[in-house]
């Protein structure tokens, strides 16, 4: 076996565990998935396997006379989903860009103490947390008895069951998974560069725009995208926090899992909402002429 | 029975692709697959002790999330606790085990009227467990007058915007519309389901939410009264001067679940014996204490505490029993409320 020939073994070798756990765990559920949306519904859950389009058709708008009616709150509900998630990506890379700035130009030991806190609520279960901002939201909660206390009655504002509450409680899910990215990309800018910009005359404003910010533009794009994509399918806070009176994708496809009895339209509602992520997706690798840097 | 919660939702999605092994067979095991929190862990004790049979727990969060596991082909369960429309479909596809049930000795202890299920007219498969209705909570010190009606809730409701709440449950809620407006819970008329529709829609605006997460809340008086299930007396009981829970005069649903061994249960012995146990008065009427909800067991009502025996909400009087509506399943015509469900949420 010539050098180059042992080379590629070995890298097959290598890449070959985590190949069959994408396999089995990710492509095949997801084919599953995929073949359930052209089906149709069985009467008590499952499908028939009938070729049955009429599941987009519900969607899309080519329904099938009375038994599967096209309506144009499904369409709504999922451009809701990705309104709502858009804004919770914007305000998560508000809320991090400045934090993970100062975290990287902390001293090393408390530069680790910071990340460690960071992560620290993944010691704890989602649900619990997600139940304690019901405690601070409430209007008997902890955030007016706050506001109270500090003479702020007056302000004392009813958040719970808002969809200000689902936002917060989102960012509040999600932060740090945009704080890792952004973090791993602010630290790796040299300060040399941002120096070197004040020097050449910019101000600090345009040193940011000029030199910070596309520099750490991997950092935002990787962290918009794990947090957009399960801001956009989760529905456990839109559950708890926003009283299920909007209903969001993750709440649709759940109802259509559960109490409807239709796999086949879950299935078809998922693979909408997947194309419309994978599209945004390969037009944001498109245009960063790096397609694989995103995944 | 309606304990459905976001939590075990959530939970039933990470452990869905876990699906239980079937276990060893032998005869000292016994696998329970119940509901969460629906049964007195004393009497699984009290089983155990008795007959050498080592029980195991299961639970899941609604029909049809247990229907689901177990099409999809999860084995190693022995007994589960449908609904009645469930134990109707689950009749239909085949999974149950006959059990001649009726034969046991203390089968006598149930009474009739419980025998619900359209395919089980004699109690040939399964036994009946526990009922219970769905009617209101309130704090009695936002509402010291109580609230016994759909019409009274409805109007705090006009009057206090956001402090009352509504399950987050397609069938339920809409049940109420149907309730108010004089139709069977069960209807597949187009027309009432959307006048249905209509009725929650309109009250909509007021309501704090659509949730099943409610007790806490109305304990705070962050809500003053939520639609919910007789498991509120758990919390009444405790504090009676605190919440109240009324089956409202317009009428209501009830829930009840049967005992059922599966087609599939490895232990089909070790179940019958299980059930044989239950049937016993002195058995059955721990579950009831604990859960705070009706008894099938004419025998265990006798046994009950006057408290609670006399307690109208738990074991209503005749003339409350006629308001009361228990769900069917509708085949196909299910769609009818899924359709209207989408418009309530997404209006």
């Amino acid at each position: 076996m010539s050098v180059a020939a042992h080379a590629r073994w070995r890298r097959r070798a290598l890449l070959a565990p985590a190949g069959l756990l994408l396999a089995a765990a990710f492509v095949g559920p997801l084919l599953l998935v995929a073949s359930f949306s052209v089906l149709e519904p069985g009467l008590y859950g499952g499908v028939e396997w009938h070729w049955y389009p009429y599941n987009f058709g519900r969607v899309l708008g080519a329904p099938l006379g009375d038994v599967e009616e096209f309506d144009a709150a499904y369409a709504t509900t999922l451009a809701r989903s990705v309104k709502l998630a858009l804004l919770v990506t914007l305000v998560s890379v508000a809320v991090c860009y400045p934090a993970a700035w100062w975290v990287s130009r902390l001293p090393p030991r408390r530069r680790a103490l910071a990340l460690f806190v960071v992560t620290l609520p993944f010691f704890a279960n989602l649900i619990v947390r997600v139940y304690a901002w019901m405690l601070i939201l409430r209007p008997t909660g902890v955030l007016n008895l706050v506001l109270a206390a500090l003479g702020a009655g007056d302000a004392a504002t009813d958040l719970m069951y808002t969809e200000a509450a689902v936002v917060i409680g989102l960012v509040y899910v999600l932060l740090p998974f945009m704080f890792l990215p952004l973090y791993a990309s602010i630290e790796k800018l040299d300060p040399a560069l941002l120096a070197a910009s004040r020097d050449l005359g910019a101000t600090p404003a345009q040193t940011f725009v000029r030199v910070a910010l596309p520099l750490t533009l991997p950092g935002i794009v990787g962290g918009a995208a794990i947090v957009f994509i399960p801001a956009l399918g989760n529905f456990v806070v839109p559950s708890l926090l926003g009283g299920s009176k909007v209903m969001l994708a993750g709440n649709l496809i759940e109802q259509q899992f559960l109490a409807a009895r239709n796999w086949p339209f879950g299935a078809a509602l998922a693979m909408l909402l997947l194309a419309f992520v994978l599209v945004v997706m390969l037009a944001a690798a498109w245009r960063r002429g790096t397609r694989g840097a995103v995944a | 029975m309606k304990r459905r919660t976001v939590v075990t939702v959530a939970a039933f999605a990470a452990a869905a692709c876990l699906l239980p092994i079937a276990g060893a067979q032998a005869e000292d095991k016994l696998a329970l697959y119940n509901w969460g929190d629906y049964i007195n862990p004393e009497i699984l004790t009290r089983f155990t002790k008795e007959t050498g049979i080592k029980v195991t727990l299961d639970t899941y969060a609604s029909n049809e999330e247990m229907l689901a596991k177990i099409q999809a082909g999860a084995t190693g369960y022995d007994i589960v606790f449908p609904s009645v429309h469930m134990h109707d479909i689950m009749a239909k596809l085949g999974l149950l085990a006959r059990t001649d049930a009726n034969t046991l000795p203390g089968f006598a202890n149930v009474d009739p009227a419980f025998l619900r299920a359209k395919s089980d007219p004699k109690g040939e498969w399964c036994v009946p467990y526990a009922w219970g209705t769905v009617g209101i909570v309130w704090n009695r010190k936002l509402v010291p007058e109580g609230i016994r009606s759909w019409k009274a809730f409805f109007d705090y409701a006009a009057k206090h915007p956001k402090k009352v709440a509504m399950l987050d449950d397609m069938r339920e809620t809409l049940g109420v519309g149907l309730i108010v407006n004089g139709k069977s819970v069960n209807s597949r008329n187009p027309a009432d389901i959307k006048l249905a529709q209509a009725t929650v829609l309109a009250h909509k605006p007021n309501l704090a939410a659509f949730t099943y997460e409610v007790i806490p809340l109305v304990q705070s008086g962050d809500l003053a009264a939520a639609h919910y299930f007789v498991g509120a007396m758990m919390y009444v009981l405790e504090k009676p001067d605190q919440l109240g829970y009324a089956i409202p005069a317009e009428g209501a649903t009830s829930y009840q679940e049967d005992i059922c061994v599966l087609k599939s249960a490895p232990n089909k012995a070790a179940a019958l014996k299980f059930i044989q146990f239950f049937l016993r008065p002195e058995v059955s009427v721990l579950n009831t204490i604990q859960q705070k909800n009706g008894s099938v067991n004419t025998k265990a009502l006798a046994l009950l505490p006057p408290a609670m025996r006399d307690n109208e909400n738990i074991n209503p009087p005749a003339a409350v029993r006629a308001r009361l509506q228990i769900f069917e399943d509708l085949g196909p015509d299910l769609k009818l409320y899924d359709r209207a469900w989408t418009k309530v949420k997404t209006n």
